[in-house]
């Protein structure tokens, strides 16, 4: 198997020069392969946020490199980040981000219509992805009109309209109710099963995090632990999770 | 597709882009409308009389203040449209757009918006100009000539102005939004600004603060020794004194009060606190330009009011309301729709170059005249009763008696000579009589006095200096003057007004 994203050495420092520096990440590695479903866990301050940003090119790391299918998103200049972005990586975060003014066909199209993609194709994707994650039904409405998991889920559908190399998730079931958060997992697994979508999820939640094949768990800026599922099922790795954060 | 979703993205935000929009509107409406009266020629020559110095300087420094409050005023409302969009420009990179389409779409947003808003504004000023102008006009009792709302120089001053400014601040919203990083676009709104604790300097400022602004007001009240330079030294002072004090202070209270625990845990104050903390520098902003429109406002008004006082001592420059020289059926006729208070008199007769007139009559109608004292840099006013004793000196310019006599005699040189009655019946001339009149509501019948001195003057070269200096004259030409800063003063403290809406 190849590897989609691979973190190598990553450190990230706050503050300038000369003044009270901080850093957050201390030379981080790490790769997620092809398919993978990898959970990051890590407290409030751990850095993970931090790597996030760093991994999904919405912010630079002062050191090393991240290789995301093949190409070192460190050394993209402004357009060629854009259309990266645009083209390799899918976006689900906490507070959904949609845009309120635009219906949630709309929603979804929009990284394809930025890619100035063509009229035909943009509706057989969006209408592909929607029924993907259920959500055929409400695509004329607008965000304000339908629930938060169902936000949620439209979030999802817009990440992953344009087929991107990886599906970054920061905290996608934090503002959602535990059975929404449920359906939204299983659609992620699902989609990580069936469709070989790439997923990375930051997340502190350890009941989210059990639907990982991986988990990374992050202290004060560097990669502590690793967990795998393998072969166990769901509730055991859940409390394999457990146990792992009661000790630290 | 990226212009659509502008489109649907100020659609969406209809509200906040009416709010902008409405702003930005009248800063233009209220530019045009300055910019009638500063751009129009023929109304300032004609309705400014005297275009002294002193007027191209106020109007200079009117254009100049409303540039920069103009200035200021976009800068702000540039930056709430900027930080309106920045979540959803953010979102968009998010999703693949380019930063330099980005750029380009917040570039043409600022620029369509803002020309938008200036050529409305401009229609809204053309339609103001003209109510603002005939309220004025009407409510005031001022006469304005040559005054009209629909101006092409200042069209297009205001146009190029507008332009250039809305021009300026899309490159600045541009530059602004490519800099970003997506991430603090995401999150703009959730920044708090950093309290600098930098205790010495912020006293420093403070002090730095007092200092100007004490100096500004001090350079003010010393307008006499500064001249022309007061204006811009206390602009400057004042200025940036304002924005120091505010600044420095609301951060010492503030800092000085979250250090109280007792003070800052009771009740709701520490979340009241932590706002205030939060947008600490917009308000410091906010406040200075509050207060600084408050004080040009005012000051338009204020300015604008002290004209009307003006004309009020301009009156009491001549003692007589009006002088008739000749009794002819129109003045008769006019005569009759002027109500007299008081009557008087005298007669003169007029051999070669030299006037007579009779000691007895003098001395016996107390014919008055006004003289003025410069007192405290105020001019002030005072009647004289005219003395035949001392018109026989015959010495100007401080003669004030040979001043008042020859104030009402149609030669203006100093040839006058005070006979005695028998004397002056025995000289071989005309007689000539001049009646010299008080009446009632002066202000109210301007025009009915002004048609009764024209005719009781007559069309002889020797009357030509009478002519601009009888009262109604005087009234008229002043008035026009104290008018034109009378409206500009008002019409601009409404605009600073408004603005402050």
């Amino acid at each position: 198997m190849t590897d989609v994203v691979k973190v190598i050495n990553v450190t990230k420092t706050y503050g300038k020069k000369g003044e009270k520096q901080y850093q957050a990440l201390k030379g981080i590695s790490f790769d997620v392969e092809r398919g993978e479903f990898v959970g990051i866990m890590g407290a409030s301050g751990s850095g993970k946020t931090t790597l996030l940003n760093i991994m999904s090119t919405l912010d630079r790391p002062t050191s090393g490199n991240v290789v995301i299918n093949g190409r070192d998103i460190t050394k993209l200049k402004n357009n060629e980040m854009s259309d990266f972005r645009g083209q390799e990586i899918g976006f689900v975060f906490q507070d959904f981000n949609l845009l309120e003014n635009l219906t949630n066909r709309e929603n979804i199209a929009l990284p394809l219509a930025l890619q100035n993609a063509k009229p035909d194709q943009v509706e057989a994707k969006v209408n592909l992805i929607a029924k993907k994650l259920g959500i055929g039904s409400i695509l004329e409405k607008y965000p304000a009109e339908i629930s938060g998991g169902q936000k949620q889920r439209v979030a999802a559908a817009r990440a992953l309209v344009h087929n991107p190399a990886i599906l970054y998730g920061d905290e996608p079931t934090g503002a959602l109710d535990s059975k929404s958060a449920t359906e939204l997992l299983e659609t992620m697994k699902d989609l990580n099963r069936k469709d070989k979508v790439s997923i990375l999820m930051v997340t502190h939640d350890p009941f989210s995090a059990s639907y990982a094949s991986r988990i990374l768990f992050i202290k004060d800026g560097k990669i502590g632990k690793e967990l795998k599922r393998d072969s166990k099922s769901r509730e055991e790795f859940y409390q394999e999770i457990i146990a792992e954060l009661g000790r630290r | 597709m990226l212009w659509k979703l502008s489109m649907t993205g100020i659609k969406s935000r209809f509200k906040d882009y009416l709010v902008l929009f409405s702003g930005l509107t009248l800063a233009g409406a209220i530019f045009y409308m300055f910019m009638t009266l500063a751009t129009n020629g023929d109304f300032l020559n004609d309705s400014l009389p005297v275009t002294s110095q002193t007027i191209r300087l106020a109007f200079g420094i009117g254009i100049v203040l409303l540039i920069l409050i103009t200035f200021i005023y976009i800068v702000y409302a540039n930056s709430f449209l900027l930080s309106m969009r920045k979540k959803d420009y953010g979102m968009y990179m998010i999703l693949g757009a380019r930063t330099s389409k980005i750029g380009k779409l917040i570039f043409v947003e600022t620029l369509l918006v803002g020309l938008l808003a200036t050529l409305v504004g401009i229609l809204i000023g053309i339609v103001l100009a003209q109510w603002v102008s005939s309220v004025l006009v009407s409510q005031l009792g001022l006469t304005l000539h040559k005054f009209i709302g629909f101006y092409l120089p200042a069209l297009l001053w205001t146009l190029v102005f507008f332009t250039l400014i809305f021009f300026l601040a899309a490159f600045w919203n541009r530059r602004r939004l490519v800099k970003s990083k997506v991430i603090d676009l995401l999150h703009e709104d959730q920044k708090p600004i950093r309290l600098h604790h930098h205790p010495v300097l912020k006293n420093i400022e403070a002090l730095a603060g007092i200092v100007l602004m004490a100096g500004g007001y001090w350079v003010m009240t010393q307008a006499m020794v500064f001249k022309a330079n007061t204006i811009w030294i206390a602009f400057l002072t004042i200025v940036i004194g304002t924005f120091f004090v505010f600044d420095a202070l609301f951060t010492g209270v503030i800092n000085i009060l979250s250090k109280n625990r007792h003070f800052k845990y009771h009740k709701l104050r520490s979340f009241t606190i932590g706002q205030l903390k939060f947008r600490l520098g917009d308000y410091t902003r906010i406040l200075t330009v509050i207060s600084l429109l408050f004080a040009l406002a005012l000051g338009a008004i204020t300015v604008g009011l002290d004209f009307v006082h003006v004309t009020d001592i301009s009156l009491q420059a001549n003692y007589y309301d009006v002088q008739l020289y000749q009794d002819t059926p129109a003045v008769r006729k006019q005569l009759k729709k002027v109500s007299v208070r008081e009557q008087t008199g005298f007669d003169y007769k007029q051999v070669k170059n030299k006037i007579y007139v009779s000691k007895e009559q003098l001395l016996n109608n107390q014919i008055k005249s006004q003289e003025f004292r410069i007192k405290n840099g105020q001019t002030e006013y005072y009647t004289i009763t005219i003395k035949p004793e001392e018109l026989v000196k015959n010495k100007l310019p401080d003669n004030a008696s040979l001043n008042g006599l020859l104030a009402l005699l149609p030669m203006g040189d100093n040839d006058v000579k005070v006979i005695n009655q028998d004397k002056f019946n025995q000289l071989k001339a005309q007689n000539n009589h001049v009646s010299l009149l008080l009446v009632n509501n002066f202000k109210q019948n301007i025009k009915n006095i002004e048609s009764l001195q024209r005719a009781g003057l007559p069309n002889k070269p020797s009357y030509e200096l009478l002519r601009t200096g009888v009262k109604v004259r005087q009234f008229i030409e002043i008035n026009a003057i104290a008018a034109g800063f009378e409206f500009m003063g008002f019409f601009l403290g409404i605009a600073f007004l408004a603005m402050l809406a």
